[in-house]
């Protein structure tokens, strides 16, 4: 339904032995209108999706992997559980709202989702621990695993029976500044369903960004200059505080840094109440130094962008697109001493988007034209999976077959013939709206009835663990159960009646002797060659060899042939055969 | 088009044409067709493509590349934007003229090539040719150029988007191609359809007669489609011919694609000529004997599965115009689930009269409801939400079995929460299977709810007050279950239609509210932040109904609640201390608060004052401050009493933060609060509605200079002024609504302005300007009532009011913005690689 080739909104429909699942429920924050959601129409074409749907689960807060859910829960009607880590369930909210402000501040759009709204979705919410199996009913259970990307990010595993889908969301293979890295078990999956914005790239060092991103704010506000970071609340930012922070530590700088929108704490809260979310220096240093609780970075007021001299602000949202960024922004782009720096990708449409593109005169409202003189920077810091730790991941899962979403055509196309090569296992990349139908062979408990256990061992050799044995009875499916049973019992059970099955063949031979004759002479032959048989003719003229009867009959159309008729059960399906083929093969002649 | 995006268009097109350049934003491409779409409906696309030659270069360019050159996404386009400009007739002819529609739609175009594999080109297929197909001459191309052929295939295709468009496609071309040929049915008959509608019509023939589920399937939908969008006398003709063929296929075992049959049968019983539906024939024009539609649905009914016979028994009740005997085996269809679990609890069957209709297939029913526990779940669950979906309208059956319905609810929720013991062995499974099963007890509450409305015996209605108790008390009652139960008890109570005083009567609401509060008590201290909510949630709805009654006011004072709800203001949940607030100030408007044995009533209300301030200031979090806003300015509007004791004083207090506060819907709630204010020192603005009956005013509002001098001195003007500036839309749009209020008001008082005076009047502006600019550090000088009168003359409120009224990015959404994006992208594509959030 999304992510299917692109980097917009996930939403992934999930079949698993007859459950339903839908993986996150992003939006599209490059569209203003309908588009910008999934459409849900296509989960199902009949009954309501709460009936349909067994569950949702969501696997980080960012917008394009939650940003639907209270249009999704609300507005669509889904009423069913929702599972997220505790962390995104804290944290989702707050961005969602953040979200909504903008979209009913900038458009004034009347038809959204409003705060009511997101509080009762937040309500539907099942939240869960790392490594906890969650039964969301007896069949379907869930587990989510750690995936480093931001604060409560997940993947998660998927099973019913059997048959088992690792989700990953978007995932880190490299710890960073606050996160550790992603890890799951050995759980060999039938499906890895895998991230791939990296699918192509393989990273250069964090720790170079990082030295890059520190130069330049340094450098600016040495010369005096403001610094502007446009960011969403929470995730990068405070990646970017510790950074700045322990920078300011180190070299005893004194130039302000401020947070604006009052977030700070907000987001530090989270940051401090799921501290074993965060990588192992933060939870060990915490006794000494809470890495959240910032010395230099302090609350931003309005009135604070006026100020003379240097400074670095933090400032929401993160792609200048309304508020007080874009505020900050129209103030400081007329000076060359200036620089913004972004440190994430933007959607067409915004201010973010036109700087980074390289324009440099604004249009704004009223015909004015802003020029901007001040310095450009783009920053990336998101915290995805390259190519060599997508590989890593379907190493350590072993999966029996692979689905890349959340990337581009081209690099997916890439990665797979290289998933496909190094670990022999099918990848599919299918785009928006197209199903990927995987075989499985799933095992199926049969529990077996003692007494048919006994009449086989009475009957055979010992069993021996490692061997196969063959067994024949009847197997009964009832009430979601399978059992084997021997026939008898069966039809007992099922209260109905033995019928015989026999196999008849005619077998046309050259002969004009007369029919009884003719019987004689197949009794001699098969007296003969079936000496371990009990080979009998009987005074109607007819033959028998065990429960195979055989007669002769004279050909009504042509009398210089003989037919003899065949028939036999299906227990002795295989001398029944054999004789038959005998037979065609014709009597030996009888010295006359 | 605005000359600066013709300007811009060539530049555009050739990159779009060099397959080295990749268009950076997956959006802007639609959103380009989004702009094209919008300029050809508004002028002549022929027109468009003379003075734009770089369009046709465009489509050329895309058809003279080699196939494998071509970027997917841009051939996708390319196709769209050719089905654009040819919807209009005389362009789609000049298009033509160069074959390029040829090049682009038929079968040696992208139809053959290799991108065609790539879903987007699909569906940038059928989008162009969807757009085209508007006219004669777009007909005969499609039945020339081999593309309903394509349709047909690409009904089955890989992809949802494809396939369902595919099959809307054909439809749309069945109608289109049917235009005008609505010369009554008889002209139709035998080989009358045209060519093209001919030609799908038999294909749908052949689909249905086809053993292919899916065939089968495209066949139902195609003709679901078309008998939903529009009734014509051939679209009768159709199910005449077709109809059989559908009945026919209920003879299969089992019946291949139920579902899509179920559509179909409703579609069709829809599609009657609304005049005729209304009227209440029960024969419209599709039910006449020859169609057998009713027959079918009929048997329909009997031979589905109890869970595929649901929506279309609900389907069927929804109809208007259905025979009075369907509508019986429909209902009883909806009902046998729930009468199998009355059985098989052994509860009183009820009225006869319901079961015997309900009699035949039930085996069927017990036997879904037995065979597993996802089965009973799910036709449970569904069965509640048809019934749910029902209750409500008026079609719904006039002899609605409430007391059946409300047992069974009942029983289920017993059944969920494990406390009935039935003595069948059926009833023995059924509680196995439904034991803690918090799915069937959502859809029951939600269910139980809806029947709040209909007329209940004593004795029922203290079953279903003693089940959602149980519900409420258990333990085991996750936070979905107690929030829906919560909402269903208060619904009871509310449409019980038995007011508390009538206490003495006995009667089940009273009387159960005292056994309520206990559990309500427990449910504000659970360790859920989502239960907490649900239950002050409950609190304050209640609160707000029956805070006058005497019987209520009793039970809740004797009761902790107050007191409980009082503690949740300091809730660590922004959530709960917002829901708090507003249960608080309810309570306090009804004169509801605990007065603790050491605080008179005076002292604790001045203490909740003093809390909400106190949160309003100090708060980290939006919701609780908001709410508090929003309780502020209730207690304005209804004369609360610690706020009608000194309105300046609480003004005064409540803007300073209201004003600073750093969450824009807070300051917006603030202008409200001033709002409130002003209506009530100066009087109601003129009323919208001319019939409006003005109540006549407590105390006659004050001389207006007086009231400016106040409003100067309680800094309304600063704030309002202010708030005008503010980089949040909706802020800036109510202080402007505000200061036009003002401005109308102050109207008759120009006269205060006197000569000579306007140097004032200069410095205020001056720091207005600067606030424009974003500076809004700058103090304003304290302000007298003629330098407000003459700023609010001197400033063009009305222009600001219409420019807010745009959107805040209306600029950056300009067509013109998109191309320079577009373009301005392509340079620097390669630096930032695709990022994402």
């Amino acid at each position: 339904m999304g992510a299917g080739q692109d980097v917009g909104r996930s939403c992934i429909l999930v079949s698993i032995a007859g459950k339903n699942v839908m993986l996150d429920c992003g939006m599209h924050m490059g569209f203003n209108d309908d588009r910008r959601f999934p459409d849900f129409s296509y989960i199902t074409q009949n009954g309501r999706l709460t009936d349909f749907l067994d569950c949702v689960i969501i696997s980080h807060f960012h917008l394009d992997h939650c940003g639907a859910l209270p249009y999704f829960s609300e507005m669509v009607g889904y009423d069913g559980p929702i599972y997220m880590t505790h962390p995104t369930q804290a944290i989702c909210p707050i961005l969602l709202e953040d979200y909504r402000k903008i979209a009913v501040d900038k458009k004034g759009e009347a038809n959204f989702f409003t705060s009511q709204m997101i509080k009762d979705c937040m309500k539907k919410v099942v939240a869960v621990h790392l490594h906890q199996t969650v039964q969301v009913d007896d069949e379907l259970e869930i587990k989510a695993y750690y995936a480093g990307h931001v604060l409560g990010a997940a993947m998660f595993q998927i099973k019913v029976g059997s048959e088992s889908v690792v989700y990953t969301g978007d995932y880190n293979m490299t710890p960073d500044r606050h996160l550790g890295a992603a890890w799951v078990d050995k759980c060999r999956p039938s499906l890895l369903i895998s991230e791939s914005t990296y699918a192509t790239t393989i990273r250069d060092s964090k720790r170079c960004r990082e030295r890059d991103f520190l130069k330049k704010v340094h450098e600016t506000v040495e010369r005096g200059g403001k610094v502007l970071i446009p960011v969403f609340a929470l995730g990068r930012a405070q990646e970017l505080c510790i950074l700045l922070e322990t920078f300011w530590e180190r070299m005893n700088l004194k130039v302000p840094i401020y947070f604006s929108t009052g977030l700070t704490e907000k987001a530090n809260h989270y940051y401090k109440l799921f501290i074993t979310w965060t990588n192992q220096k933060i939870r060990k240093t915490f006794v000494q130094r809470n890495m959240f609780e910032f010395k230099h970075i302090k609350a931003f007021d309005r009135a604070f962008a006026d100020n003379p001299g240097p400074m670095v602000v933090f400032a929401t949202p993160g792609m200048l697109h309304a508020g007080q960024s874009l505020q900050i922004f129209r103030k400081w782009a007329g000076n060359e001493k200036n620089m913004v720096i972004m440190p994430g990708y933007c959607v067409q449409g915004t201010v973010g988007h036109k700087i980074l593109s390289g324009q440099r005169k604004l249009e704004m409202e009223g015909r004015q034209v802003l020029e901007v003189k001040m310095q450009v920077e783009y920053m990336s810091f998101s915290a995805h999976a390259d190519a060599k730790g997508i590989m890593q991941l379907v190493g350590q899962a072993e999966p029996d077959s692979v689905l890349l979403v959340h990337g581009e055509a081209k690099k997916m196309e890439f990665l797979r013939q290289k998933i496909e090569q190094e670990f022999r296992v099918s990848c599919y990349m299918p785009a928006n709206g197209e199903t990927v139908t995987l075989p499985t062979s799933p095992s199926i408990p049969v529990g077996i009835s003692l007494g048919l256990l006994k009449r086989e061992m009475a009957q055979g050799l010992l069993p021996e663990a490692k061997k196969l044995r063959l067994l024949h009875g009847t197997l009964i499916m009832k009430d979601s159960s399978f059992r084997l049973v021997s026939s008898e019992q069966a039809l007992k059970e099922l209260g109905l009646a033995e019928h015989q099955l026999r196999f008849t063949c005619r077998v046309h031979l050259q002969d004009t002797r007369k029919e009884q004759e003719m019987a004689l002479r197949v009794y001699s032959h098969l007296k003969s060659t079936l000496q371990g048989h009990c080979v009998q003719h009987l005074p109607d003229g007819s033959v028998t060899v065990e429960s195979i009867l055989i007669q002769a009959a004279a050909h009504s159309e042509d009398p210089g042939t003989k037919v003899l008729l065949v028939s036999w059960t299906y227990q002795d399906e295989e001398l029944g055969s054999f004789l038959t083929a005998l037979l065609k093969k014709g009597l030996p002649q009888t010295p006359s | 088009m605005d000359p600066e995006c013709a300007r811009l268009l060539p530049a555009l097109c050739a990159v779009l044409a060099d397959p080295s350049q990749a268009v950076a934003d997956d959006t802007c491409l639609e959103k380009l067709l989004d702009w094209f779409k919008t300029v050809t409906e508004a002028g002549s696309s022929l027109l468009l493509l003379q003075e734009n030659p770089c369009l046709v270069d465009l489509l050329t360019h895309v058809l003279d590349l080699k196939p494998q050159n071509v970027s997917p996404r841009v051939l996708s386009f390319s196709l769209c934007l050719a089905g654009t400009f040819a919807a209009q007739e005389d362009c789609f002819e000049y298009l033509q003229q160069g074959q390029l529609l040829l090049g682009l739609f038929g079968e040696a175009g992208p139809l053959s090539w290799a991108a065609w594999s790539v879903p987007i080109v699909r569906s940038g297929w059928i989008r162009g040719l969807r757009s085209l197909a508007q006219h004669p001459s777009a007909l005969h191309f499609l039945g020339d150029s081999g593309a309903v052929d394509a349709l047909f295939s690409l009904q089955g295709d890989s992809s949802l988007f494809v396939a369902s468009a595919a099959s809307q496609l054909l439809v749309h071309i069945l109608a289109l191609s049917m235009q005008g040929k609505a010369a009554g049915s008889s002209s139709l008959q035998g080989s009358a359809w045209p060519a093209c509608a001919q030609k799908i019509v038999d294909h749908v023939e052949a689909c249905l007669c086809s053993t292919a589920a899916p065939q089968v399937t495209q066949a139902l939908n195609v003709l679901t489609t078309t008998f939903g969008r529009c009734h014509n006398p051939w679209t009768e003709v159709l199910w005449g011919q077709l109809g059989p063929l559908v009945a026919h296929l209920l003879e299969n075992e089992p019946i291949p694609a139920a579902h899509s049959l179920v559509d179909l049968l409703l579609s069709v019983a829809r599609s009657g000529p609304r005049d005729m539906a209304v009227g209440g024939s029960s024969s419209p024009v599709f039910a006449s004997a020859d169609c057998g539609l009713w027959e079918t649905t009929a048997r329909m009914l009997s031979c589905l599965s109890p869970s595929q016979a649901g929506p279309l028994a609900l389907g069927t009740l929804k109809l208007q115009n259905c025979p009075q005997a369907l509508r019986s085996q429909a209902f009883g269809v909806l009902l046998q689930p729930l009468v199998c679990i009355l059985r098989a609890t052994a509860q009183a069957p009820g009225p006869p009269g319901v079961l015997d209709e309900t009699t035949e297939g039930s085996s069927m029913t017990v036997d879904t409801l037995l065979s597993s526990k996802s089965a009973c779940v799910g036709l449970l669950c569904q069965t509640l939400a048809h019934l749910e979906e029902l209750q409500p309208l008026p079609q719904r059956p006039l002899h609605w079995p409430q007391t059946l319905l409300v047992e069974a609810a009942v029983i289920i929720l017993k059944l969920c929460e494990g406390s009935v013991a039935p003595s069948s062995s059926e009833g023995g499974r059924l509680c196995g299977a439904l034991a803690g099963c918090v799915r069937v007890q959502r859809a029951a509450l939600d269910f139980l709810g809806t029947l709040s409305q209909g007329a209940t015996s004593q004795e029922l209605m203290l079953q279903v007050f003693a089940v959602l108790l149980e519900t409420l008390e258990s333990p085991a009652s996750s936070p979905t279950v107690l929030k829906k139960a919560f909402q269903a008890t208060l619904r009871w109570l509310l449409d019980s239609s038995l007011p508390p005083s009538s206490l003495d009567l006995g009667l089940p609401a009273p009387l159960f509210l005292k056994e309520l509060f206990p559990v309500l008590q427990k449910r504000l201290c659970s360790p859920c932040w989502e239960v907490r909510d649900s239950a002050l949630e409950f609190l304050t709805h209640l609160t707000a109904c029956w805070g006058g009654e005497a019987d209520f006011r009793e039970v809740l004072l004797a009761s902790e609640v107050p007191k409980l709800t009082w503690q949740l203001l300091r809730d660590p949940e922004s959530y709960v201390r917002a829901s708090a607030v507003t249960a608080m100030g309810r309570l306090s408007s009804q004169g509801l608060q605990a007065a603790s044995e050491s605080s008179g009533h005076l002292e604790v209300q001045q203490g909740l004052v003093g809390e909400l301030l106190h949160i309003l200031s100090v708060d980290s979090e939006g919701f609780p401050r908001r709410a508090v806003a929003r309780v502020f300015t209730e207690w304005l509007r209804d004369s609360h009493a610690d706020v009608a004791r000194d309105t300046e004083w609480f003004v005064a207090t409540v803007l300073p933060m209201v004003s600073r506060d750093l969450d824009w819907e807070v300051r917006a709630q603030g202008l409200e609060l001033v709002q409130v204010f002003l209506a009530q020192t100066l009087g109601q603005s003129s009323p919208h509605c001319p019939y409006v009956v003005t109540l006549p005013k407590a105390s006659p509002p004050s001389p207006l200079p007086e009231v400016l001098r106040t409003l100067c001195q309680l800094q309304v003007f600063d704030f309002a002024f202010r708030a005008l500036f503010d980089c949040d839309r909706p802020v800036a749009q109510k202080a402007c609504d505000l200061l036009l209020f003002l401005k109308d008001k102050t109207a008759p008082c120009s006269g205060l302005q006197e000569p000579g005076e306007s140097s004032d009047v200069t410095s205020v502006e001056a720091t207005l300007q600067r606030w424009q600019a974003g500076e809004q550090g700058q103090p304003l000088s304290t302000l007298e009532p003629k330098e407000v009168l003459a700023a609010l003359r001197s400033m063009d409120l009305e222009g600001l009011q219409s420019r807010l009224a745009e959107s805040s990015d209306h600029v950056e959404k300009s067509p013109q913005s998109l191309l320079q994006d577009v373009l301005a992208t392509v340079a620097v594509l390669e630096e930032n690689v695709a990022d994402c959030y």
